[in-house]
């Protein structure tokens, strides 16, 4: 392996993860999908978490039921994302003259977001990732209002979703279901984050995902069910095909899917689900954004109380005047 | 907006224009003051209270959140195994125990990589017996009957310290070391062990067979940031200057000089010297750094009380 010349390097020698053999008698419990079809799980969303940024949200997808605490590998997956946005911002001088915002997203895993440690570059996955974010944000931005600037939109997944069920040493065999479902949720947060820096959208953009999952060895293709929010460790190898939007609700349009996978006769089902799943998301969206609204408008209020009342006392706050 | 029909009545600037006009007289102006306070309402040897919150991070043998004011850090502590026969040179019988962790690179911190590494290993915070995973090799007929078994080191954990800042707001060095610390503190390593049949290493999963790192005393970072009125078209002796603890975004972008004090318990209760960094600037006086180090043992009273709360 190239070392890696700006950052500490793994011993040489190189390092393995840990490969766990549990005990024949220990029983590990498979999470199953308890609610319904069409529910989606409970999240959480939050802006202004990121004081530096012009405009960061935190989006959570906690845990359904509490981990039990006998076994050391996680058995439920969580999604955790912060997203910060900078900008709009002038553009570097020597940048050829552009009408419109200049937006580029950066999605990037922390090394502790997966089973498997992830490295310090961005891989082939996370640049797709970016690539897809940048397509479903740039239908909902109005980049004509800032011309000649640019916008970095940068998400970090604290912890991803994982692609099946791995506890107990078992080697997880999804076919990469999992970042359908943290693609959805940076689509949210970015939207968030976008609103919270002030930047001019035509909608809230919220991300849904939707999949077919397969009815086992005797059911056929046309019983096949379509559920919202897979978990993939809750539907470990049974996803056939999954599809992941971003949806305007009020205008009706999406600006982003992605669709993977064998659906077969399914396809039109997918995607309306996949489109219900985003309109679920875009209630506790518009909630955060009211939320992060109104905290910033009771901000200001108390700013202008504080400087009314410091003017007479002496200390804290100055007004300068500058004559001449 | 309103082009020309403005009054002139002479500018009046709020603070936060002062601010970003003039930072270092805005800075100068509130620490002039009879009793200084600094622009963001503390005292001169305020420091921000921390928040931990450990063992969020569900895919990290250890983990940890560490607040102060804007501040905000995430280090997840991931353990893989370095097996012995892959070390390429291995050291030899006689190295030192205290030396073992760092040839062997047992430690893998990133952001303020070398700053975290190099004072992990002067403090010798991990002890390289928590690290190993050892095999008894069974009796063979070539052993003399008397010698007991035969203890082997098979591998070694090798712990990847991953460092996040998720906001900043100034003084980076001392929430990453306390997220450091208290991501250590909360790390527990599965039990491991030699299979001779797989000619592997093997972990339990089960958390009732994990064991912890053994941290005895903490060591605690401080960071000052002076302030100084001095120039090179002053004299020295009439330059003012201010220490401010933890400092915030703002003032580490006005002062140039900083002072990392990494203090320790020396066993009974009194708090020894690890390490004193000083950079940029010009000449920090006698007094002052005494200053410094004492409140750096008063902070680090105050560590201790969250660290082992959290």
């Amino acid at each position: 392996m190239q070392t890696d010349r700006r950052r500490l390097n793994a011993p040489p020698g190189g390092t393995t993860p840990p490969v766990f053999a549990a005990p024949p008698d220990t029983k590990l419990h498979r999470p199953t999908r308890t609610r319904k079809p069409d529910e989606h799980r409970k999240l959480f969303l939050r802006t202004g978490i990121v004081p530096s940024a012009s405009g960061s949200a935190y989006y959570e997808i906690p845990p359904q039921e509490p981990q039990p605490t006998a076994l050391l590998v996680p058995q439920r997956s969580s999604l955790k994302i912060t997203c910060t946005v900078h900008g709009p911002r002038p553009l570097p001088r020597n940048a050829a003259f552009s009408p419109n915002l200049l937006l580029s997203a950066h999605v990037k895993f922390a090394p502790f977001a997966t089973q498997n440690r992830r490295g310090y570059v961005r891989d082939a996955s996370e640049r797709d990732l970016g690539a897809h974010l940048e397509t479903a944000l740039r239908g909902v931005v109005i980049g004509e209002r800032f011309p000649k600037s640019g916008c970095e939109v940068v998400l970090t997944i604290l912890e991803g979703e994982e692609d099946g069920w791995g506890a107990g040493g078992a080697e997880i065999k999804g076919g990469g279901w999992g970042i359908m479902t943290v693609l959805a949720g940076c689509i949210t947060a970015a939207s968030a984050a976008l609103v919270d820096a002030g930047i001019d959208c035509v909608d809230l953009i919220s991300g849904g995902v939707a999949a077919v999952k397969d009815a086992g060895k005797h059911g056929g293709q046309e019983n096949a069910v379509v559920v919202l929010d897979p978990a993939p460790s809750e539907h470990d190898g049974e996803i056939t095909a999954a599809c992941v939007v971003g949806y305007l609700q009020s205008r009706d349009e999406v600006t982003e899917m992605w669709m993977k996978g064998d659906a077969g006769a399914q396809v039109q089902t997918l995607i309306d689900e996949a489109v219900k799943a985003a309109s679920l998301v875009r209630a506790v969206l518009a909630e955060a954004v009211k939320d992060g609204v109104q905290a910033k408008i009771d901000e200001a209020e108390d700013d202008a109380a504080m400087t009314g009342s410091a003017k007479e006392g002496k200390g804290k706050s100055k007004e300068v005047v500058m004559t001449g | 907006m309103a082009n020309g029909t403005a009054k002139l009545a002479g500018l009046v600037f709020s603070r936060e224009t002062f601010a970003k006009l003039t930072p270092g007289p805005f800075l100068q102006a509130h620490l002039q003051q009879p009793e200084p306070i600094r622009p963001n309402g503390r005292s001169l040897d305020a420091f921000r209270t921390p928040t931990i919150h450990t063992g969020s991070l569900s895919h990290s043998n250890g983990s940890a959140v560490v607040r102060l004011g804007d501040t905000a850090v995430v280090c997840g502590v991931r353990a893989e195994i370095l097996l012995a026969s892959d070390i390429p040179h291995p050291p030899s019988e006689d190295t030192s125990e205290d030396d073992l962790v760092e040839r062997l690179g047992l430690l893998v911190p990133n952001a303020l990589s070398y700053r975290v590494l190099s004072l992990m290993h002067t403090s010798n915070l991990i002890k390289p017996g928590d690290l190993r995973i050892q095999y008894t090799e069974p009796a063979t007929e070539d052993d003399l009957p008397d010698d007991g078994p035969k203890i082997v080191t098979k591998a070694f954990w090798a712990l990847y310290i991953d460092v996040l800042c998720i906001a900043l707001d100034g003084n980076p060095f001392d929430a990453a070391w306390a997220a450091v610390i208290a991501a250590l503190k909360s790390t527990r390593l599965p039990r491991a062990w030699w299979d001779p049949d797989r000619e592997m290493i093997l972990c339990s999963p089960l958390a009732n067979e994990t064991h912890g790192l053994r941290l005895d005393d903490i060591p605690v970072a401080s960071t000052f940031a002076v302030f100084s009125t001095g120039s090179a078209l002053k004299q020295r002796s009439e330059a003012e200057s201010w220490v401010l603890a933890d400092p915030d975004g703002f003032e580490e972008d006005v002062c140039s000089e900083t002072v990392t004090a990494v203090v320790r318990s020396d066993g009974g209760g009194v708090e020894s010297i690890t390490r004193l960094e000083k950079s940029g600037g010009d000449a920090i006086d006698k007094a002052a750094m005494g200053r410094c180090v004492h409140m750096a043992q008063q902070r680090w009273r105050e560590w201790q009380g969250v660290l082992h709360g959290g």
